[in-house]
C-alpha cells in the first residue's frame, strides 16, 4: 500500500469529471527523483588524488610514542624495515620488548649494554635462519638498526647503544627523525 | 537514479533524444572503496633516517682513504672543525648564558667551504661529548649531510 498524502479524496467517478475544473483530483507526479551526484564524485576524486599522494608503500616502520619526542631533520632518506631500538625518557626497548631502565643504565659504569647486545644477536640470528638459504645472504647483510631516541636523551646513553650493536653485528645506525615539513602536522 | 546526463550532437536524420544517461553507480563504488582503502594504509607523519656508522666500524676504515680526515667535536659550548692539515676552526654558539644555542647556519656554512675546498671528501667524523642531547646530535648530522658530507661516524671522547 502506498504512502499518500491527505487531503480530498473524490469518488471515481468524478476522476475525470470537468464539473472540479479537473481540479479534484492531484496529477500523477514520477516515482522517480534525480539526484545530481556529479559533486559528490568530484570530491571523491580529490579525495582519492590526496590520499594518493600520502600514499607509502613501506607503511609505518616506526610508530610515534608518546614519550618519545624526535627531532626533525632536513636530509633524511626514507626509512627502511629494521630492527627499532627506542630510548624514551626511561627505558630502552628493542622491537617492543623493553631491555632496561634508564636510571639503571646511569648507574652502571661499563660502556657495552649486555642485555642489549643479546638481544640484538638474538634477532641476527633470526635474520641469518630465514636467510639460510639465500645465496646472496652476506652481501644481503647491512647490519642496519633504526634507534629511535628523544630529543632530550644524552648522547652518553646514545654512545652505548651504539656500542652494544656494534658489538652484536650492527655498525650502522639510522637515527630516525621528523621531516621537516612534517613536524608540525606530529605536534598537533 | 544516480546517473548524469551528456548533451548529445543531433544529427540530421531522425529527432532522438539528446540526454544520454551514464551509470556512475560503479566509479562511486570504485571511489569508496580506493578512499577506505587508503584511509587506512595513510601514513601521516614522515619518519625519515640519518644513517651513521659506529666510528672504525663504517666505510672510513676501509681502504679508500681521502686527502683529508675532518672531525666535527660537538659540545654544549659549539662546534669545532678539525682537519688533519692542522687546522682548527670554531663555530661558537650563539644566545645569552644559560641559553645557549648551536649556531647550525654558521655551521653549515663552514661545511660548505670545507665541501669546495675538497670536493672528493664525504666522509666526517662526528665526535660529541656526553652530555649533548640527541636533538643536537641530529641536527649537527644533518648539517653534514646537507653539505655534502654523506658518509659520518660518530664516536664519543670530544675533548
Amino acid at each position: 500500500m502506498p504512502i499518500v498524502q491527505p487531503g480530498k479524496r473524490p469518488a471515481r467517478r468524478f476522476a475525470r469529471s470537468q464539473v472540479f475544473g479537473g481540479k479534484a483530483v492531484a496529477r500523477r507526479r514520477g516515482v522517480n527523483a534525480d539526484l545530481n551526484v556529479v559533486p559528490m564524485v568530484d570530491i571523491m576524486t580529490m579525495l582519492v588524488i590526496f590520499l594518493l599522494q600520502q600514499f607509502s608503500a613501506t607503511g609505518e616502520v616506526l610508530y610515534l610514542q608518546k614519550d618519545i619526542k624526535l627531532p626533525d631533520a632536513h636530509h633524511g632518506q626514507p626509512i627502511e624495515i629494521a630492527p627499532v631500538i627506542a630510548i624514551s625518557g626511561e627505558h630502552l626497548v628493542l622491537s617492543g620488548r623493553k631491555v632496561a631502565d634508564l636510571a639503571e643504565l646511569e648507574k652502571d659504569p661499563f660502556l657495552p649494554i649486555p642485555a642489549l647486545e643479546e638481544r640484538l644477536r638474538d634477532e641476527r640470528k633470526r635474520w641469518e635462519f630465514v636467510h639460510q638459504r639465500d645465496p646472496a645472504r652476506d652481501r644481503a647483510w647491512r647490519g642496519e638498526v633504526n634507534l629511535q631516541a628523544d630529543v632530550r636523551v644524552p648522547f652518553r646513553v646514545v654512545k652505548r647503544v651504539m656500542y652494544s650493536a656494534a658489538q652484536a653485528g650492527y655498525p650502522n645506525v639510522n637515527f630516525a627523525t621528523l621531516e621537516a615539513g612534517s613536524q608540525a602536522l606530529a605536534a598537533k | 537514479m544516480a546517473g548524469t546526463t551528456v548533451a548529445e550532437q543531433g544529427g540530421r536524420g531522425r529527432r532522438r533524444s539528446l540526454d544520454l544517461t551514464i551509470n556512475v553507480v560503479p566509479a562511486i563504488d570504485l571511489l569508496s572503496c580506493c578512499i577506505t582503502f587508503l584511509l587506512v594504509t595513510a601514513v601521516w607523519t614522515q619518519i625519515a633516517r640519518l644513517q651513521v656508522s659506529q666510528y672504525g666500524s663504517g666505510p672510513q676504515s676501509g681502504g679508500q682513504r681521502s686527502a683529508v680526515t675532518i672531525t666535527l667535536r660537538l659540545s654544549p659550548t659549539g662546534h669545532v672543525l678539525q682537519l688533519s692539515t692542522g687546522q682548527d676552526i670554531t663555530v661558537p654558539a650563539t644566545g645569552k648564558p644559560g641559553d645557549v644555542r648551536p649556531d647550525y647556519a654558521a655551521l653549515a656554512a663552514r661545511l660548505a667551504e670545507l665541501k669546495q675546498r675538497f670536493p672528493d671528501q664525504s666522509a666526517i667524523t662526528v665526535a660529541a661529548e656526553d652530555t649533548v642531547p640527541y636533538a643536537e646530535l641530529v641536527h649537527t648530522i644533518d648539517a653534514c649531510v646537507g653539505a655534502g658530507l654523506a658518509s659520518v661516524a660518530v664516536t664519543g671522547g670530544a675533548g
